[in-house]
């Protein structure tokens, strides 16, 4: 059939087809019952209407008015089941009568046959059950037929039908359905009627249907005169919505002489005929009918214009858009930026303008289901927002077969894991072990809620702390693109409040109401905040909470609240004196406090080292960038839109176990971990690994299977994970000193080894002091009193510092052994 | 129609249907068809399928209109501001029992009865615009042409010149809204403007005298113009190209009023409407052939470029530039060297968020005297040396205020340009020395922020409104400061010490036409490096970073980047070891300036 030519109607030949869409559906509402008697007289002698009607008589489809489409005139309803059976108000009677006599019982221009049709709708509202129904209670009621009571229970107006459910019932009435919606869909609407009426003939109310989900969605950029009067379904964004416009529908006219109220004049085509004369026999005056406003019937209408969405622009384009016609319930189902997806018929009109005859069309979409999608990007795990009822419309349904095969076959590409760590920030240079960490972040762990209400966050945090110029803003900015909700700050400009959640009076009502801070807003996401060490300390106590809680609680003006902040935390760091200084510990460089840095998973520090061989790796990425191709330098890797899907995808899908063999591997690396502490003979003064870092262990495996999609952690991601946080343990939890790993540089800022030392110094100076001064006698200054270390030598092998020395003084003095007065010392 | 139905030039739509039907009779269908092309882009193709064929179409401006017919061939140069999308129209109808086709037309020629049979077609809008910041040479004079016209058309001329009458006003109440366009103080206002159909309904005569006091000199560059295309892919034409339309002229006055006057049912469709409304105003062009506009197709003297051959040309032309650019900058000769480097910088690649090729300079130690001076002189220079050229001062005043960023407009559904709105290639002035300290708001902020984010990533955020889309921008960027600019960190930064000021130079046009081909030329080259070079460049990289820890890996890509220019300057597609070495030295002398 051609693209355009109407594809025709169910029981009017000789009309126009702006008609064809009007008049069926018109007549169907203001008297189904009549004409269902009509239709059944009518089946007995098919035949006589099979032949399609006059190829000239059926022009094209733009004369339609707007005003007259069938969704529009679906909603005249008629008053009560009795009226309908009165006869229909005079005006209307004899172009219906005229279209009844010609209609063909064929869907013209195909050999769809109406009878054919509405047994099939019939069989399915009344047969269709789901799957699973059908094992527990084969006699139960079908799908449909359950909430069409329910309708009628509670006096709706319409029931959503599943398209799905069409297609899985009966898939070519689901095709047909898709081709001629204007026929089909009103032929589903009489079936509605009769079912509705046979279970409760007082039932007042129209029903209508209204259809969703169709199998396939188009975008906006694919319409085309192909589309024109089929059943479409596409996504965008709602851009502009106009008032509520009020259409007549019914009008009702009085004779101002004799005051004769007319019987209700059914719009037609977005006209009313006024009555020439009064109607009453016995007035007939001329001219003298006015319209009674109050006693007309209106239906809602909105005109809505849609965008589309950004991800659907290609490159050097801009979004396009379609407008939306809206009836009665769906009136102001959305507001500007909400992202929708709607099903409708596609549908155009001419422009008429002026004398001269104008060829343009303009199209839009007549809604007939609306259906609000969620604003993420990237998919974000969320079993409360999943709403059950609409239960295969969830964001997976955006992956369709070939994208999901893709995935699966990248899953099980053996160099996965290398593959990915490439694609993140593919112009950020080395830091692979970095990137690595990073990956796990994105990917996170699983979140554990024990029935006990024990909680085990399943986010990972990370700390990168180096020196400047880096790339770790870098970094954090290219994570925070890719994360499902991340918010983005810089701990210079973030205040706790800002962070966590605030308290606020309405200034109007004066109740006070809980504004969501950074960390709230990036539930399921990852907070990424820059320069961490630059936050005011109240606003990082606040973090303690969040990061291990993952909680943030209120207990302000008679607000007692505790808000899910189920986020990661990526934060960046500078050294305290702006380059690293080797030589002091990370807390020393850091200004930050331990409880506070023993919350991360895993600290990086990112060192400018001067490497030649990292030099030279820079210097050929760079040389290739500008002298080949710059596209193909970039080594292989995955492009942000398909990493983001992918990371999406593994995080609601995949949901990861600890097979025994890791489980035994977690526990025979921690124990060594553990033990690697010992030796050196420093009796277990170095704890080399805590609880807490098994539990990010145990994250660290998850993720890593995750990334292959796998759903039981190996061996392998356990050795990789005890690797990762290796890697970041020795950057960061080295003891400088010793060169073993001691986690008490985290966990309280200082490690054994220093203070073994620290305890040596304060008792030579106890010595010294005995040795040399008698109680309550002269002072010593400090730096003599450093000399006087340095001489004795002793037990002390390395260099001290005057600020080691007034550290020792500190401790001494607290135990009371003696006084400081300034830069002098007195023994008491 | 009358005429011969070859006749491309004035009868381009007796052509096309006349193809039309020799397409029918050898078998093409229209009902399945779905307007797809029967051979009439091929004949255009064919027919101006040389240069001198298509200079002998008129260019579309503010002063052809006035004497351009409608529904003849004309050309329009342009860069795409706007995507309205696509357009549904009745692309063939059944006359009788013979197809007739609308396509590359507004209205049918032929009354369609109710009866006829209609087949739908799509075709693409774009909303153009004169390229934004487009200099003075670029444009063609079209007064032969014109001449030929009038001559064609002279016995037509008495019923003619009230139409032009019509025509000119109407342009001239197009030229009032450009003109506030020009300026960016009002942008937001003339977004307005365009949507609202008050203008068109004030009576004509109200209009004349107003736009008798327009200077002429600001109705050069300001008329827009409506393409729609038909039969080209999507990712042919993306937003922002510079674009060379040839098509049949549609400008109807008279549609306008038909446009503006309230329909039934067109109230419930305004929206759908206001992407019509424009056309009533502006002309509307069917393109039959597009193509990409270089700056070569902008010097009229086309045989320069293929003198351009030997090195030894390349190497006279860019000494007397470089004389040229020495001399306007006080003798300076880094400065000119960097200079000309910078002028033929163009993204040639990108990566992620790092645009490769960009080369932005940032002249320091300048103050609001010595601007006066080189770089009133220097703007003038490149104006008359690139084809489109624009600057932007950067004071409180003008930052708190201009709209730089376009903007969707949701009441009337088009893309409000803003100054960024820019063809690639575009050279843009920043003048920081204007800047006093004082207080930014959240649009100077946020205006601060896109011009950072156009000299470090070359791109330019858009304002939808519900969200932002980047959009990929090319322009070269020269800052003039007192000190280094820290709100435009730029990719080199050179200090500027002028010695003397010397007198204004007259150029010849020969010169300058020399001058302007080079650069297209050079722009243009390709590039390559041999393989032991390449060990050469890595060696020196890591060896300036083993002395040097402060280099990045941006100065380094500099460093690439104007390794390739200066070769490039040569007229050379491969890098050379003496051109890298005359880089590092550049870089020394620039480095021991900043010292």
């Amino acid at each position: 059939m051609a693209s355009d030519s109407p594809p025709a109607n169910t029981n009017d030949g000789p009309s126009s087809p702006g008609e064809n869409a009007s008049s069926p559906i018109g007549n169907t509402y203001s008297s189904p019952s009549s004409l269902r008697s009509r239709r059944r007289a009518r089946s007995s002698t098919p035949s006589q209407f099979a032949t399609p009607p006059p190829p000239s008589r059926l022009g094209v489809p733009s004369s339609t008015p707007p005003t007259s489409r069938p969704s529009a005139a679906r909603s005249n309803r008629p008053a009560t089941p009795s009226h309908t059976d009165e006869p229909p108000p005079s005006s209307d009677d004899g172009g219906e009568d005229g279209a009844d006599d010609a209609t063909p019982t064929f869907v013209w221009g195909t050999n769809i046959s109406v009878q054919d049709v509405k047994s099939a709708i019939e069989m399915f509202v009344k047969h269709f059950r789901e799957a699973k129904e059908s094992s527990d209670d084969l006699f139960r009621e079908g799908k449909y037929m359950a909430s069409i009571r329910k309708v009628i229970e509670i006096e709706g107006e319409w029931i959503d039908v599943d398209a799905y459910d069409v297609f899985d019932y009966d898939p070519d009435l689901y095709n047909k359905m898709v081709r001629y919606p204007l026929e089909v869909l009103a032929i589903f609407d009489i079936v509605l009627m009769d079912i509705v009426s046979s279970i409760d003939r007082l039932f007042e109310k129209h029903v209508q249907v209204r259809i969703f989900n169709l199998r396939s969605s188009t975008s906006m950029r694919n319409l085309n005169p192909s589309d024109i009067e089929k059943m479409i379904s596409l996504k965008g964004m709602i851009i502009r919505s106009s008032s509520i416009i009020p259409e007549i529908r019914e009008a009702v006219f009085r004779c101002l002489v004799c005051g004769y109220f007319s019987d209700p004049i059914i719009v037609d085509r977005g006209k009313i005929s006024e009555p020439p004369t009064c109607l009453k026999q016995e007035c007939l005056a001329k001219n003298s009918m006015t319209l009674v406003h109050n006693r007309c019937r209106f239906a809602d209408k909105q005109i809505v214009r849609l965008q589309e969405t950004p991800d659907e622009i290609p490159e050097g384009g801009t979004p396009h858009t379609v407008s939306l016609l809206l009836h009665d319930k769906l009136v102001d189902n959305g507001k500007p930026g909400d992202r929708i997806e709607v099903t409708g018929i596609y549908r155009a009109m001419t422009v008429r303008v002026g004398p001269a005859h104008r060829t343009v069309k303009s199209t839009y979409i007549d809604c007939l289901h609306i259906k609000k999608a969620s604003k993420t990007r990237m998919a974000a795990e969320d079993p409360m927002d999943v709403d059950n009822s609409l239960r295969r419309v969830d964001e997976d349904v955006e992956l369709d077969e070939e994208k999901l095969k893709k995935f699966e076959e990248l899953s099980k590409q053996p160099d996965i894991y290398e593959k990915l760590a490439r694609s993140l920030a593919p112009n950020i240079w080395e830091l692979d072990d970095v990137k690595k960490g990073l990956l796990c972040q994105l990917f996170g762990g699983n979140a554990l809620n024990l029935a006990s209400g024990a909680n085990f966050r399943g986010d990972i945090n990370i700390l990168l702390v180096g020196d400047p110029g880096t790339s770790k803003s870098q970094l954090l900015q290219y994570i925070h693109k890719l994360s499902p909700r991340g918010i983005y700050t810089s701990g210079r400009g973030s205040s706790a409040v800002g962070l966590t959640a605030y308290v606020a009076k309405d200034p109007e009502t004066g109740e006070t109401v809980l504004e969501s801070g950074a960390l709230v807003l990036s539930d399921r996401g990852i907070c990424c905040i820059d320069e961490f060490d630059k936050m005011s300390d109240s606003a990082r106590s606040m973090l303690h909470e969040v990061m291990e809680q993952q909680t943030v609680s209120i207990a302000k003006a008679g607000i007692i609240a505790s808000l899910n902040a189920r986020t990661s935390v990526l934060a960046c760091a500078n050294p305290s004196g702006s380059r690293y200084n080797p030589r002091l510990s990370v807390i020393e460089n850091i200004h930050l406090p331990p409880t506070l840095l023993s919350r991360f998973d895993l600290i990086y520090l990112i060192l400018d080292k001067p490497d030649e061989q990292t030099d030279r790796r820079l210097a050929k990425h760079i040389v290739a960038l500008h002298f080949e191709n710059a596209e193909s330098a970039q080594e292989e890797a995955l492009d942000i839109t398909t990493l983001t899907s992918y990371v999406s995808y593994a995080r609601k899908n995949i949901h990861p176990k600890l097979s025994d063999e890791a489980a035994e591997e977690l526990t025979r690396g921690y124990v060594e971990l553990r033990k690697a502490g010992k030796f050196a003979g420093s009796s277990k003064k170095v704890i080399t690994a805590t609880p807490r870092q098994i539990e990010s262990l145990i994250r660290l495996s998850e993720a890593l299977a995750r990334m292959r999609f796998s759903e039981w952690v190996e061996k392998h991601d356990v050795e990789e994970a005890f690797r990762l946080l290796r890697v970041a343990m020795q950057q960061s939890a080295t003891d400088h000193a010793t060169g073993t790993i001691d986690m008490d540089l985290i966990n309280t800022g200082v490690s054994a080894s220093e203070r073994m030392r620290r305890d040596i110094l304060a008792s030579s100076i106890r010595d010294i002091t005995l040795e040399k001064m008698q109680i309550g006698g002269s002072a010593m200054r400090l730096s003599e009193l450093l000399e006087e270390l340095k001489k004795h030598g002793g037990n002390i092998n390395t260099e001290i510092h005057l600020h080691d020395v007034r550290k020792a003084v500190g401790t001494l003095a607290s135990e009371g052994f003696l006084v400081t007065e300034g830069d002098r010392i007195k023994r008491i | 129609m009358g005429g011969p139905a070859y006749d491309c030039l004035t009868n381009p739509l007796g052509a096309v249907r006349f193809s039309f039907g020799n397409a029918l009779s050898s078998g093409y269908d229209p009902a399945s068809s779905h307007g797809k092309d029967w051979g009439v882009v091929d004949l255009f193709r064919h027919y101006f399928s040389d240069e001198s064929a298509i200079s002998q179409v008129p260019i579309l401006d503010s002063s052809s209109i006035k004497w351009v017919q409608p529904n003849t061939l004309v050309r329009f140069r342009g860069m795409i501001q706007d995507m309205l999308g696509n357009e549904f129209y009745a692309g063939a109808y059944k006359d009788g029992s013979t197809w007739r086709t609308n396509k590359y037309s507004d209205v049918s020629q032929f009354p369609d009865g109710p009866s006829s049979e209609t087949q739908v077609w799509e075709r693409r809008l774009l909303y153009c615009v004169p390229v934004p910041g487009r200099n003075q040479w670029t444009e063609c004079s079209s007064i032969e042409l014109k001449n030929r016209f009038l001559d064609l058309t002279g016995q037509n001329r008495e019923k003619r010149a009230r139409v032009d009458e019509e025509m000119t006003d109407s342009m001239d109440s197009n030229t009032l809204e450009a003109g506030l366009n020009g300026s960016p103080f009002k942008k937001m206002k003339a977004g307005e403007g365009t949507s609202s159909a008050s203008e068109s309904q004030v009576p004509r005569t109200d209009n004349a005298p107003q736009s008798s006091a327009l200077p002429p000199a600001t109705s050069t560059d300001s008329l827009p113009c409506l393409v729609k295309i038909y039969d080209s892919p999507e990712s042919d034409l993306k937003l922002n190209d510079v674009v060379e339309f040839l098509g049949v002229l549609t400008f109807d006055p008279n549609t306008m009023m038909d446009m503006d006057s309230p329909g039934d049912n067109t109230d419930d469709f305004s929206e759908a409407e206001s992407v019509q409304r424009p056309s009533g105003k502006v002309p509307r062009l069917h393109c039959l052939i597009h193509r990409k506009l270089e700056t070569q197709h902008f010097l009229h003297g086309s045989s320069l470029s293929t003198e351009l051959k030997s090195p030894q040309m390349f190497k006279e032309i860019r000494e007397s530039l470089m004389k040229h650019l020495t001399g306007l900058l006080g003798n300076d000769h880094i400065a000119a060297e960097l200079l000309l480097l910078h002028l033929l910088s163009k993204v040639h690649g990108r990566v992620d968020n790092v645009a490769v090729g960009k080369l932005s300079l940032n002249l320091t130690h300048l103050n609001k005297e010595s601007m006066s001076i080189f770089g009133t002189q220097l703007r003038d220079a490149l104006k008359s040396l690139l084809p489109f050229t624009q600057s932007i001062p950067l004071t409180i005043e003008y930052l708190n205020t201009a709209s730089l960023g376009p903007k969707k407009d949701y009441g009337t559904n088009r893309l409000v340009p803003g100054v960024l709105q820019i063809a690639d290639g575009t050279h843009l002035i920043l003048d920081e020395t204007e800047l006093q300290p004082g207080t930014l708001n959240s649009v100077g902020v946020e205006n601060a922020n896109l011009l950072k984010n156009l000299l470090e990533c070359q791109k330019v955020e858009y304002d939808f409104q519900y969200y932002k889309m980047e959009m990929a921008t090319d322009a070269q960027m020269l800052i003039f400061s007192e000190g280094k600019s820290n709100i435009m960190p730029a990719d080199m930064v050179l200090p500027f010490q002028p010695s003397q000021v010397n007198p204004l130079q007259v150029i010849a046009p020969e010169t300058a036409q020399a001058w302007r081909c080079y650069l297209a030329t050079c722009k243009s080259l390709s590039h390559s490096i041999g393989q032991e070079l390449q060990q050469v460049l890595e060696n020196d990289l890591v060896a300036a970073r083993q002395t040097d820890r402060s280099l990045g890996s941006q100065d380094l890509s500099r460093l690439l980047t104007m390794a390739r220019m200066m070769s490039v300057s040569y007229g050379e597609t491969t890098l050379s070891l003496e051109h890298w070495q005359m880089v590092l030295e550049l870089e020394r002398l620039r480095k021991e300036r900043l010292k």
